[in-house]
């Protein structure tokens, strides 16, 4: 991975959820690798299997032959094998003298429910609504299929459906979150790598739990989803949020992603200067001598 | 669209582990080693599913907003003999338009809900205002078209027709000329306001760039109309090309500033077809040779020069069409690949004030 | 079982899942936790935010290490002389819990003149008889003990039964309190492993030096007063030759540390799956009867009752109640037929008379002597070792029943199977009747599962189950009741068993009240039908019958199942569910307090003696009499219990003594040796003369062919092993498509340097190959398995999952065609974590003319 800066600061956790928020803190310091939130969300959501069944077989990707979120998958575990220095410490490991500690990362991706969610700002339908619990839903009874969502999620996370070629994505367990339970991934997950809560809550728990690591050694632990990391530009946090500890690259996550629509003023502002620009010429062009 | 298309699988058969030493040259490529500088070359975001409708969509969108502002211009500042652009722009304007709604309707996942697209107006969503402004515009052309064929008795001489024949259309022209500039402009916004790294980046070029050449394609569209119909004022033809000339020299401005912006995001669209379709389809031929066309079409005869000028309209056409096809494609291209996300993400970051 | 039972007194689990929070240390080993015991896991990582040290000796990077602060990569198979060298640095630095050991062990007692080490013996003990590759016991017993041999077995009649007699003793045992007689127990022990040196671990298990002191820094830092390591593994300890031996190595060690018994201490073993530990509660093992009472074997005097009694019943310590037990028990069987006049009917109890166990059955079936077969929730066409022959042995059957929740490798391996597939077999040619019946799954049933940790845990029925799949109660109900009726009036001693079987649970639409079977599992008086509070009121008069006396307290009073319990708390959740035995979490906990009843210390206080109320108190229910005082000192002639102090934690040993020195109990001998695997591909540097189990049962025969030692046709080392998204032989799993997308076909991992020499990349496909089979499947290429150095050189292993077969959604060559049929002496369970094969690139078809291949077929044909 070819990033130069990786953070060491404090965290901020600062982001501008809304009161009442309700997210996610995945902790991959946490994750066992074991999927049951990937097949807890399946199971409870009703998705189907994806293409694995269709014999397109083992991806080779480590553990991971999910692959990335999708239209029935809203919860993807990567899995990143990271060997210790391919060059002396091999050659060290090999002849016995020095213990080599590889490492193997696993973080369970999932729909970030952004504060601002790029997903629900470009949506024409109003399909993509936000809803009390401050989390991102999209509405199947109102999605016209237009697909516009699909580029502009900065993660990577709705998807048209290939039969009903509607948009998805997590729900967050919306129909749980109405009943007052919590979401079917947080509740499957044994190690409680994946926690349910109030932003308020969970935030602080985060900031606490990077600032352990950091303590234990574990230097590039950092908040992805606050202001700093992830949250970033006019997302203004995200309500799904993670602790890594590793570059976000790592695990796929742009690292400070932008929020798209924040570009549609000033790109309709340059293209108003154009035009203005065009229709002069095209006055100075087609005036009568 | 499927998770397990595998678009983004590495050409990883032939390559043998990348690692350095004498050592390293001898172990098998790993997983690890296929996840190095990615997540084993895994998109970051999702592409887009647009293609062809809506390649031809931006295309049109185009050529309908910008003939409708030629045609509305040369009615307020040109000269009486100018009619005859006028009328081909109104026509051409409609024409163009009509087959833009289904274009977006057929290619939407749902057609039968493209209703709901007017359940809400969201300023933030590009295609949200879209809409809107095609449908007013759609009005507005459609209007101009109707009085345009009232006057030229199409609608026969009845008094109802010749009552439209007796609207503001020089009023009309100037209040639908706004939304001919923004269909003409904001699918480049469009495509800007996405995390499509190609198009993202170059965001505050793309509905500028998109203008300019909607005013090239409609110029030529006009005068390849006028210079196959017979009868008309070569002075006439002169202004359109001059204007061709204008638009084309800010359609390059505009995309030699934007492949400085984009540096190594532009891969997609300076290598690889979409490259060479861009560099010889658009540029070239679309833009250079219909500039180097015109300075020959002076030195030559009336008919000559007018048949250059008619080459050099198709030429502009094409080059405007591929260019909306490359931009389309290479963002596709852009979206699948990590890197490009990657960087651009990591530049905004460090481009942009805390 | 047997490796924690010859030490401790039980097999099961010391401790409970939830405990390992409290540890200090904890080491995996021969487990991958957090892949198959996920849930359980959480504990451990809870462990570890508190400051614990998790350490993972295994020798693949797994997700268990992923999560652990130390990986250790050591040689399959080389387990005990890692553990044998943790033994001699704690003896040989003094690290030892001085005070645990005098007064919990066997440490101080005195061993026999006869005894002979395997270090004075060249890698044998003393009793070796070759001819039979099994051993004598009478030379391993405590000095000055009855001369009355301890139980011979027949050589042809193997069983694990009567293990429990482990240590009795007849009369008073000569001991040492200095530890310095040359024949106490301490000096054997520390003479045994004086040359398990942290070089020999270099270069027998390929760990580094500077590796295995962390380790060893970390265990004996993280014992004592104050703290406390616990030690975690699973069936890749049980998987080999050795496997019972691995187990009681890593008991002696806890014992020697003090570990037993107490919070964040023991040994969590962690069965293979759901309910296995029920499995061998109520057992469907063949050599033991319900609550772990040996099954009557020929080999032993058992004609009579009273002869069995006489076996089982131990003059010292609990099983001095043994009588009660088994009366109760044949009471719950053959209700009232089983009478005192009749010797409770023990007649008409099968006695065995050889190993039944799974191995040997498949042989059985191959060569007709048995000629059908029931399979429930088993695929042995998958999961038989040898899996071939195992196909092989189910053609062989007249008629085969396969109740399962889908159509398994073993429902369609006569149609399915590569062999049929490529031709080899004909489909026509297999005689064998299938009958496949669907099976409910959990939801779909009432009934309950018996964990990890001995705790009962109860399931109600929410869906009715699809169709006319059925449960299980069901269907032994339907079969049972058939069965009397079909063998009624007839006077054949099969016709007289069943006649006599009390077979009177009342039924809805077929389904068996199961109230009525844990009622009967719990125990009653026979008189009124009262239960019973727990078996401490069981009688050996015929008054009471039980059906499971370690489950007896299961349902105290009517109506009250105390599996259905689910009020948990932060320490031994007493309120959740029933552990047996008498809802016991933390087996021998009176260890957790010193030899005075006080806690060792505040933080690691467990069960204490409070002296007002005069009884044992704490957080868990006390593994020891309640009231017994610490003080207590038998009478010299004391029976049972009375004849254990009140500072004996393993009350069901003959003298309530951890037994670091165990004189009976084990096979293979009373201490652990490094033995290699039977296949390796080096030799034993210990005991260059004996380099493999002296003991270990062999299968050797054309269909089952072993490979020699260092056989350069078969250069590397295979371990096959579970994943997380599948279940075993994958019935459950890689027919249900959200669990079979996670791991869509069977894969092979190897390092990058032997695949660089392969010039296999990753995905590319390879062949595997022994002598028993051989089997294609893409390698996946990965540093999670790295290259080792044992013996100087360099050595690659390679791990195969074995979930994979030909039917459902995932599938895959079958790991179990590689592996071989061997039993380890005491546990009778094959060696699939550690065997040697060959590896090419390419796939099977490509590899037609390689020797490997060319060699099975011919040993196939002569077989």
């Amino acid at each position: 991975m070819s990033v130069a800066s990786e953070p060491q600061e404090s965290p901020s956790g600062s982001t501008g959820a809304r009161p009442g928020a309700v997210g996610f803190l995945t902790d991959v310091s946490l994750c066992i690798g074991c999927k049951a939130c990937e097949v807890a969300c399946k199971q409870w959501n009703q998705l189907p299997a994806d293409g694995s069944v269709a014999g397109s077989g083992l991806t080779g990707f480590s553990y991971d032959n999910t692959g990335d979120l999708g239209a029935t998958t809203w919860r993807h575990v990567a899995f990143v094998e990271q060997a210790p220095a391919p060059t002396g410490d091999l050659l060290a490991g090999l002849l016995g003298s020095a213990p080599t500690q590889m490492a193997w990362l696993m973080l369970s991706d999932v729909c970030k429910h952004c504060v601002n969610a790029p997903c629900l700002d470009a949506c024409p339908t109003g399909a993509i609504i936000r809803t009390r619990f401050d989390t991102v839903v999209i509405q199947d009874d109102v999605c016209n299929g237009c697909g516009y969502c699909v580029p502009a999620c900065p993660f990577g996370v709705p998807q048209l459906g290939e039969g009903d070629r509607g948009a998805h994505k997590c729900t967050l367990c919306y129909d749980r979150l109405v009943d007052g339970m919590e979401p079917a991934c947080a509740k499957a997950c044994p190690t409680d790598s994946i926690q349910f809560g109030p932003i308020s809550e969970l935030m602080p728990r985060a900031v606490e739990r990077v600032t352990e690591l950091q303590n234990r050694g574990v230097e590039q632990a950092h908040i992805y989803g606050d202001r700093a990391w992830g949250g970033t530009g006019g997302i203004n946090g995200l309500n799904a949020f993670f602790v890594l500890t590793a570059p976000p690259e790592t695990y796929n996550l742009p690292a400070s992603p932008q929020r798209p629509s924040d570009q549609v003023l000033p790109a309709f502002l340059t293209t108003a200067a154009a035009a203005l620009g065009l229709g002069l010429a095209a006055v100075a062009a087609l005036r009568g001598r | 669209m499927n998770t397990f298309a595998r678009r983004w699988e590495p050409d990883r058969r032939g390559r043998r582990a990348a690692a350095t030493g004498a050592l390293a040259a001898q172990r098998g490529r790993t997983s690890a080693d296929e996840a190095r500088g990615s997540y084993y070359g895994v998109p970051v975001i999702h592409r887009a599913h647009w293609h062809w409708l809506i390649i031809l969509y931006f295309f049109l969108g185009g050529i309908t907003g910008a003939c409708y502002v030629i045609a509305s211009i040369a009615h307020l500042v040109g000269p009486s003999e100018d009619r005859r652009l006028v009328r081909a722009g109104r026509y051409l304007s409609f024409v163009a338009l009509v087959p833009s709604p289904a274009l977006l309707i057929l290619d939407l996942g749902r057609p039968g809900r493209f209703y709901k697209m007017l359940r809400v107006v969201k300023l933030r969503s590009p295609m949200s205002v879209g809409t809107w402004g095609l449908t007013v515009f759609g009005g507005f052309s459609a209007l101009s078209a109707l009085v345009q064929a009232a006057e030229d008795g199409i609608l026969g001489r009845g008094l109802r027709a010749r009552a439209v024949g007796r609207w503001p259309s020089k009023i009309i022209g100037i209040a639908g000329m706004p939304w001919g500039l923004f269909v003409a402009g904001y699918t480049g916004v469009l495509l800007g306001a996405t995390a499509v790294p190609l198009w993202a980046k170059n965001a505050l070029l793309l509905g500028p760039l998109f203008l300019a050449s909607a005013f090239s394609t409609a110029a030529s569209a006009i005068g390849l109309a006028l210079s196959a119909a017979q009868g008309t004022e070569p002075a006439t033809l002169e202004r359109l090309e001059r204007l061709e000339r204008l638009t084309i020299g800010a359609e390059l401005g505009l995309l030699a500033a934007s492949r400085a912006r984009l540096s190594a995001t532009a891969a997609p669209v300076t290598t690889g077809t979409p490259g060479a379709l861009l560099r010889y389809g658009t540029v070239g031929s679309g833009l250079l040779v219909p500039l180097g066309l015109h300075a020959v079409a002076r030195l030559t005869s009336e008919k000559t020069g007018r048949r250059l000028g008619m080459l050099s309209s198709v030429l502009v056409l094409v080059g405007g069409f591929l260019l909306r096809y490359v931009t389309v494609v290479g963002g596709h291209a852009s979206a699948d690949d990590p890197r490009a996300t990657f960087d651009y993400a990591r530049q905004e970051q460090s481009g942009t004030p805390a | 079982m047997p490796g924690l039972g010859a030490r401790l007194g039980r097999g099961g689990a010391t401790t409970f899942l939830q405990d390992l929070a409290n540890s200090d240390c904890i080491v995996i080993m021969g487990a991958n936790m957090a892949e198959n015991h996920p849930v359980g896991f959480r504990f451990v990582v809870q462990a570890r935010e508190r400051g614990a040290t998790i350490i993972h000796v295994d020798p693949r990077f797994t997700r268990t290490s992923a999560l652990s602060d130390l990986h250790v990569p050591l040689r399959a198979g080389s387990d005990i002389a890692f553990l044998g060298a943790l033994i001699n640095h704690v003896l040989t630095n003094g690290l030892w819990f001085d005070e645990y050991v005098r007064h919990y062990t066997n440490a101080s007692t005195i061993v026999g003149e006869d005894f002979r080490d395997t270090e004075d013996l060249a890698g044998l003990f003393s009793g070796y008889v070759p001819a039979e590759r099994r051993y004598e016991f009478d030379s391993w017993r405590y000095a000055g003990q009855a001369t009355d041999p301890a139980p011979s077995e027949d050589a042809n009649q193997d069983s694990q039964a009567y293990d429990q007699r482990v240590g009795r003793t007849d009369g008073a045992l000569e001991v040492d309190p200095t530890l310095q007689h040359p024949n106490c127990v301490f000096q054997i022990v520390k003479r045994h492993f004086s040359r398990y040196t942290p070089e020999l671990v270099e270069e027998t298990c390929g760990v580094p030096r500077k590796l295995f002191l962390q380790v060893a820094d970390a265990i004996t830092r993280n014992s004592g007063p104050e703290r406390t390591t616990a030690f975690a593994y699973a069936v890749a300890w049980t998987q080999h030759t050795t496997g019972t031996q691995m187990i009681s190595c890593c008991a002696l060690l806890q014992l020697l540390l003090g570990n037993i018994g107490r919070p964040g201490g023991g040994i969590m073993a962690l069965r293979g799956h759901a309910t296995i530990q029920g499995s061998t509660d109520i057992p469907t093992l063949y050599n033991l009867l319900p609550g772990y009472l040996p099954m009557p074997n020929t080999a032993q005097p058992s004609a009579t009752l009273a002869d069995y009694l006489g076996q089982v019943t131990a003059p010292t310590g609990w099983w001095h109640h043994a009588p009660a037990y088994m009366v109760s028990l044949l009471k719950a069987y053959y209700g009232d037929v089983a009478q005192p006049e009749n010797d409770f009917a023990y007649d008409l109890l099968p006695k065995i008379g050889g190993d039944y166990s799974f191995q040997p059955m498949l042989l059985m079936m191959q060569e007709g002597a048995m000629q059908g077969l029931f399979c429930m929730g088993q695929n042995p066409a998958v999961g038989g070792q040898n899996a071939h022959l195992a196909r092989r042995a189910l053609a062989n059957l007249d008629w085969l029943v396969v109740r399962d929740l889908f159509e398994t490798e073993t429902a369609a391996f006569w149609h399915d199977a590569p062999e049929v597939r490529s031709g080899e077999v004909r489909a026509a040619d297999i005689k064998t009747e299938i009958f496949l019946l669907p099976a409910a799954v959990t939801p779909e049933k009432d009934g309950s599962y018996t964990n990890t940790q001995r705790l009962v845990q109860w399931h109600d029925k929410a869906v009715d189950p699809p169709g006319t799949a059925r449960s299980e109660a069901w269907f032994i109900h339907d079969l049972a009741c058939r069965l009397k009726e079909l063998y009624e009036g007839e006077d054949t001693p099969a016709a007289r068993q069943l006649q006599a079987l009390a077979w009177d649970y009342p039924d809805t639409g077929g389904e068996p009240h199961l109230d009525e079977v844990v009622r009967e599992i719990n125990g009653y008086t026979v008189g009124d039908g009262r239960l019973v509070l727990d078996y401490t009121a069981l009688k050996d008069d015929g008054s009471t019958a039980c059906g499971c006396w370690i489950y007896s307290g299961i349902m105290p009073e009517e109506g009250r199942n105390l599996a259905r319990n689910r009020r948990g708390d932060e320490r031994a959740s007493l309120g959740w569910g029933f552990a047996w035995p008498a809802n016991r979490r933390m087996l021998y906990n009176r260890a957790s307090a010193r030899p005075d009843g006080t806690p060792w210390s505040e933080r690691k206080a467990w069960i204490w003696w409070d002296a007002e109320q005069g009884r044992w108190t704490g957080h868990d229910t006390a593994d020891f009499p309640a009231t017994k005082p610490p003080s207590f000192r038998p009478l010299p002639d004391a029976k049972g219990m009375e004849a254990h102090g009140g500072d004996a934690p393993f009350i069901m040993m003959a003298d309530g003594k951890g037994q670091l020195y165990a004189p009976t109990g084990l096979r293979d001998g009373p201490l652990p040796t490094h033995y290699e695997p039977w296949e390796t591909p080096v030799g034993n540097l210990l005991y260059p003369d004996q380099p493999r189990s002296p003991s270990a049962k062999l299968h050797d025969r054309p269909d089952n062919r072993y490979h020699a030692i260092g056989d350069p046709r078969f250069p590397h080392v295979i371990t096959t092993y579970r994943l997380t998204e599948h279940h075993t032989a994958g019935a459950m799993s890689r027919f249900v498509p959200w669990l079979a997308e996670l791991q869509p076909e069977g894969f092979v991992e190897i390092d990058p340097v032997l695949a660089g020499s392969m010039s296999v990349d990753n995905r590319d496909w390879v062949t595997v190959s022994t002598l028993r089979g051989a089997i294609e499947a893409q390698a996946l290429v990965t540093d999670r398995i790295p290259p080792l150095t044992v013996h100087g050189q360099r050595l690659h292993q390679i791990g195969v999952p074995w979930h994979y077969g030909y039917t459902g959604i995932a599938v895959g060559g079958i790991a179990n065609d590689l592996s071989a049929l061997i039993e380890d002496p005491n546990s009778l369970i094959h060696e699939a974590k550690a065997f040697t094969c060959a590896v090419r690139k390419g796939r099977l078809g490509d590899v037609g003319s390689d020797e490997t291949v060319t060699d099975r077929a011919s040993a196939r044909g002569a077989g």
